[in-house]
C-alpha cells in the first residue's frame, strides 16, 4: 500500500462461548482512507468492529485472541497487550451502531455526552466542540435552533447523523460505522455517504455495509467476510 | 385426552381447584374483616392516650399498638437501610463485573441464602448475640440493632436478585452505547444501567420492605418483646406488629385483647397489601421515566 | 488515565458481593460452632434418633423431624393439584377477564403475611377441624398442612404459569392447526415441555413448606411427640427453635435448636442446589 497502515489486525479469533465467529483473520486498514467490510448477514461484520475497540470485553461470553495494532498519532498501541484504561481507547476509536440510538435527552446533551464522560466540564468549550461536530456531520443547520429539544424528535436520518456527530466530538483518529445507512431512506443515506467522504481527511474510516453499490461509491479499499475468514477485495 | 368428556372433566377439576383456593383465601380475608372491622378505631392504635400527645412522645401508650407500629417501622428502616446499598452494589457487581466462574459460585451462595428458613436466619442473629456477649461485651443483648442486621440478611438475596435481573433486562445495545463513547464501566452503570433498571430495583426494594414488615420468626429470636413501649434505642428491646398478632393469638386474656389482635392483623394486612400494590404499579409505570441528568 | 475514585468504587462493589455471599457461609459456620458440643461426645445418634424428654435428659429431635416430614410434604401434596389446576385453568382460558382476575388475585395472595394466616387459622380453621372430626383440639397436623398449602400456593402457581407461558407459541399453534383444543395443547404439549418449570416450582414450594415457622407454631399444637395420626398435634424443627429460644444458653436443651437449624439449613440448601441444577440443564444463564 502506498499510504501508511493505521490499523493492523493479525490472527484475530473471535468466539462467543464455543461458537467461533472469526477464525485467525488478518487485515490492514490504511490511514485516512475509507475501508469497507462486506459479507453476508450474521457472519461477523459487526463483531469484527467490536474487537478493534475492545467493546467485546463488555459482551458476556465473548473471547478474543490475536493482535490488533493501531498506529495513533502519538505512537502505536497494541490493543490487546497489557492493561490500560479502556475508555481512553474508545475515545480515540469511535463506533457508530447500526440502529441510531440517541439517548432520551436533548440534542446538545447527546453530542456533549462523550465530553462529559471524559471529564471535560467547561460548558463553553463543550458547546464549541458540539457545534463543530454537528457541522462535520452535516446536521448543524437543521438543529441549531433546537439544541435543547429531545433528540428523539429527530427523523431517522437526522438521528443517525446525530450519532455520528456524537462519535466525532472527541475527534477520534478512527471512526467505525456499522451499516450506517441500512435503516435510512435513500436521500438520508446519500447525506451520510457524503459526510463520510468529507471526513476521510481527518479520520481513518471503517464502514460495514452490505450495499455493494454504496461500497463501490465511497470506499477506497474493501474486505469481505465469509466463512469466518476475511479476504481483501478489489 | 381425546374424548370430549375427559377434557370436560379435567376442566371441571381445574375450575374446582381455582374455586377452592380462592374460596379459602376469601374465607380467611372475609373472616378477618368481619370479626375485626369493629376494632378499627383510634383506640386500637393509641389506647387511652390522646393521639397527638402519643405521636409526639408526650404521652405513653399502654393499650394500643402504636409502639408496635413504631417498632416495625424502625425495624424496616434499619434492615432495608443496610440491605439496600449492599444488595444493589452486589447485584451490580454480579451483572457487570463478575467473571463467569466466580459469578456461578457467588450466585449459588446467594440462592442458598434465599432458601434458608427465616427462623434459621433468626438463629444466626441469636448466635451473633451469644458469641458477642461471651467474647466482646456482657452488655450485648438481643435488640433492635441485631434484629435489623438479621432481617437485612434475610432480604439481601431478594434485592441482589432483582437488581441483577433488572440490569440484565437492559438490552445489549443500550448497555454498549455509552461504553462505545468512552464511558468507563462505572460511568455506564450510573448514567445508563441504573436509571434504566430503576423500576425493577425499586419494586424489589418495596417487596423487601414488605418482607421485613411481616416477618415474625427472625424478630422472635433477636429481641422483640410483647410490651416495652416505644423503642428507646438501637440496643434495646422493641415491639412489632406481627409479634403482637402472634402473641395475642395465644395469650389474649379477654375479648378486648382479642379484638386488638384482629385489628392488628387487619392493619398488617393493609400495610403489606399497599406495599405490594405499590411495587406492582412502579414496576409497570416507571419504565422509561428514568433519564434526567447526563 | 482513570479517575481517582473509580478503583475504590469498583472495589466497594466487589466487597459487597463478597460480603453477601459470605453471609451464607457465615450462617453455616455459626450453626456448626454452636452445635459442636452436640456433634462431639457421640451424641448425634441420640440427638437425631431419640425422643424429646428434657426432664429425663433426653434431647432428641426425632419427634420434630417427624413433624416436619409429615406436615410439609402433606401441605405440598394438598397444594400441588390445586396449583396445577389453577395454572392449567389460567393457561387454557388465555387472555380474558377471569384469568386476569385469577392472576391478580394470586399475586395479591403473595402479599398476605404468614402470621395473618396463622391468626385466622387459630380462630377459624382450628375450631372447624375440631367440630368436623370431633377428636382432639383441632391444633394438629391436618390443620397446619391445610393452611400451609394455601400459604405456598401463590408462589407455585406463579412459577407454573410462567413455565407454561414459556413454551414456544409455535408448538401451541401446531396443535391448533391439527385441530386440537386448548386443553389438548395443554396436556400433550405444554405440560411435557414445561416439566422443568413445574419441578422447580414444586421444589421451591417444598422449600417454603419446610421453612415455615409461624403456621406450625400457631396451628400444629406443639406437642413434642411423634404424631400417630393426622389429628394429633406435632412440633416441627422450625417451631421447636421458636419455642426453646429462651432456655439457658449453656444447656443441652438449648443446643438442640442448633441441631434443628443445621438440619433445616441442609435440607433447604440441597433443594436450592436442585433448582439451580434444573435451570442450568435448561441452558439458562444461571
Amino acid at each position: 500500500m502506498s499510504t501508511e497502515v493505521k490499523i493492523s489486525v493479525e490472527n484475530l479469533t473471535f468466539a462467543y462461548g464455543d461458537h467461533v465467529v472469526l477464525d485467525q483473520v488478518s487485515a490492514r486498514f490504511a490511514a485516512q482512507r475509507i475501508t469497507a467490510i462486506t459479507g453476508p448477514s450474521g457472519q461477523g461484520k459487526s463483531t469484527f468492529l467490536t474487537a478493534i475497540n475492545r467493546l467485546s470485553d463488555e459482551i458476556p461470553g465473548a473471547r478474543v485472541t490475536g493482535r490488533v495494532q493501531i498506529n495513533f498519532a502519538d505512537g502505536p498501541l497494541d490493543v490487546y497487550a497489557g492493561r490500560y484504561y479502556l475508555p481512553d481507547l474508545r475515545r480515540r476509536v469511535g463506533l457508530v451502531f447500526q440502529k441510531p440510538n440517541p439517548l432520551p435527552i436533548s440534542i446538545a446533551r447527546n453530542v456533549m455526552l462523550p465530553l462529559a464522560l471524559a471529564g471535560r466540564h467547561s460548558r463553553a468549550r463543550k458547546l464549541e466542540r458540539c457545534e463543530a461536530a454537528l457541522r462535520d456531520a452535516f446536521l448543524w443547520d437543521e438543529v441549531k435552533d433546537r439544541l435543547d429539544r429531545s433528540a428523539l424528535e429527530l427523523s431517522g436520518g437526522q438521528q443517525q447523523r446525530l450519532c455520528i456527530a456524537r462519535a466525532l466530538v472527541l475527534r477520534p483518529e478512527v471512526l467505525m460505522l456499522d451499516e450506517p445507512t441500512s435503516s435510512l431512506d435513500s436521500e438520508a443515506a446519500g447525506q451520510v455517504e457524503d459526510l463520510l467522504v468529507a471526513l476521510r481527511d481527518r479520520c481513518t474510516i471503517i464502514v460495514v455495509s452490505h450495499y455493494l453499490e454504496q461500497v463501490s461509491r465511497i470506499a477506497d479499499h474493501g474486505y469481505r467476510i465469509k466463512d469466518r475468514k476475511v479476504v481483501p477485495v478489489g | 385426552m381425546s374424548s370430549r368428556l375427559a377434557q370436560r372433566v379435567l376442566m371441571a377439576c381445574c375450575w374446582a381447584a381455582a374455586l377452592l383456593l380462592i374460596g379459602a383465601v376469601a374465607a380467611v380475608l372475609g373472616f378477618l374483616l368481619l370479626k375485626g372491622a369493629g376494632a378499627l378505631t383510634p383506640e386500637l392504635i393509641f389506647g387511652e392516650a390522646e393521639p397527638l400527645a402519643a405521636l409526639s412522645g408526650r404521652a405513653q401508650v399502654f393499650d394500643g399498638i402504636l409502639p408496635a407500629i413504631v417498632g416495625t417501622t424502625a425495624l424496616v428502616l434499619l434492615a432495608v437501610g443496610i440491605a439496600l446499598p449492599v444488595g444493589i452494589a452486589a447485584g451490580v457487581y454480579f451483572a457487570v463485573y463478575a467473571p463467569a466462574g466466580l459469578r456461578r459460585v457467588l450466585s449459588l451462595l446467594t440462592d442458598v441464602l434465599a432458601s434458608i428458613p427465616s427462623i434459621v436466619v433468626g438463629l444466626f442473629g441469636l448466635t451473633l448475640v451469644i458469641l458477642m456477649h461471651k467474647h466482646l461485651s456482657a452488655r450485648v443483648y438481643p435488640s433492635l440493632l441485631i434484629s435489623g442486621v438479621a432481617l437485612a440478611c434475610l432480604v439481601l438475596p431478594y434485592i441482589i436478585r432483582t437488581t441483577e435481573v433488572a440490569i440484565e433486562g437492559v438490552d445489549q445495545e443500550t448497555r454498549l452505547t455509552a461504553l462505545a463513547l468512552g464511558a468507563s464501566r462505572l460511568q455506564n452503570i450510573f448514567k445508563v444501567l441504573l436509571p434504566r433498571s430503576l423500576s425493577g430495583i425499586l419494586s424489589g426494594c418495596i417487596l423487601a420492605i414488605g418482607r421485613c414488615a411481616e416477618d415474625t420468626a427472625v424478630i422472635m429470636l433477636t429481641g422483640v418483646v410483647a410490651s416495652v413501649g416505644l423503642p428507646g434505642s438501637l440496643l434495646g428491646r422493641y415491639e412489632a406488629v406481627p409479634f403482637f398478632i402472634y402473641y395475642t393469638s395465644s395469650q389474649y386474656a379477654d375479648q378486648h385483647e382479642l379484638m386488638q389482635g384482629y385489628g392488628a392483623a387487619i392493619v398488617l394486612l393493609a400495610i403489606c397489601s399497599w406495599l405490594f400494590l405499590l411495587a406492582w404499579i412502579i414496576k409497570g409505570r416507571l419504565a422509561g421515566l428514568a433519564f434526567r441528568r447526563v | 488515565m482513570r479517575p481517582a475514585g473509580e478503583r475504590l468504587a469498583e472495589g466497594g462493589l466487589a466487597a459487597s458481593a463478597l460480603a453477601s455471599s459470605l453471609v451464607t457461609v457465615a450462617i453455616l459456620l455459626f450453626l456448626l460452632v454452636m452445635g459442636l458440643p452436640l456433634l462431639r461426645g457421640g451424641l448425634i445418634l441420640q440427638l437425631l434418633g431419640g425422643g424429646w424428654q428434657p426432664d429425663q435428659g433426653q434431647y432428641g429431635i426425632a419427634p420434630m423431624l417427624a413433624g416436619t416430614l409429615l406436615i410439609a410434604p402433606l401441605g405440598l401434596l394438598i397444594a400441588l393439584p390445586l396449583c396445577l389446576g389453577v395454572s392449567a385453568l389460567v393457561t387454557v382460558l388465555g387472555q380474558n377477564a377471569v384469568s386476569t382476575f385469577i392472576r391478580g388475585f394470586v399475586r395479591f395472595m403473595t402479599g398476605i403475611p404468614t402470621v395473618v394466616y396463622g391468626f385466622v387459622g387459630v380462630f377459624l380453621l382450628v375450631p372447624l377441624v375440631r367440630e368436623l372430626f370431633g377428636h382432639g383440639s383441632g391444633m394438629c397436623v391436618l390443620s397446619a398442612a391445610l393452611l400451609l398449602a394455601v400459604l405456598i400456593s401463590p408462589t407455585m402457581i406463579l412459577f407454573f404459569t410462567e413455565a407454561f407461558a414459556g413454551v414456544p407459541e409455535s408448538y401451541r399453534r401446531a396443535v391448533d392447526a391439527l385441530g386440537g383444543t386448548r386443553v389438548q395443547a395443554l396436556v400433550y404439549v405444554i405440560l411435557p415441555q414445561a416439566w422443568r418449570g413445574v419441578l422447580s416450582g414444586t421444589i421451591m414450594g417444598m422449600g417454603r413448606a419446610f421453612g415455615d415457622t409461624m403456621i406450625a407454631l400457631m396451628i400444629a399444637g406443639n406437642a413434642a411427640r411423634v404424631p400417630d395420626s393426622l389429628l394429633d398435634p406435632a412440633r416441627t424443627l422450625t417451631s421447636h427453635i421458636a419455642l426453646i429460644k429462651a432456655a439457658d444458653y449453656e444447656s443441652l436443651e438449648f443446643k438442640s435448636i442448633f441441631a434443628c437449624g443445621l438440619v433445616l439449613y441442609l435440607i433447604t440448601a440441597v433443594l436450592a442446589v436442585a433448582v439451580r441444577g434444573l435451570a442450568r440443564d435448561k441452558g439458562a444463564v444461571r
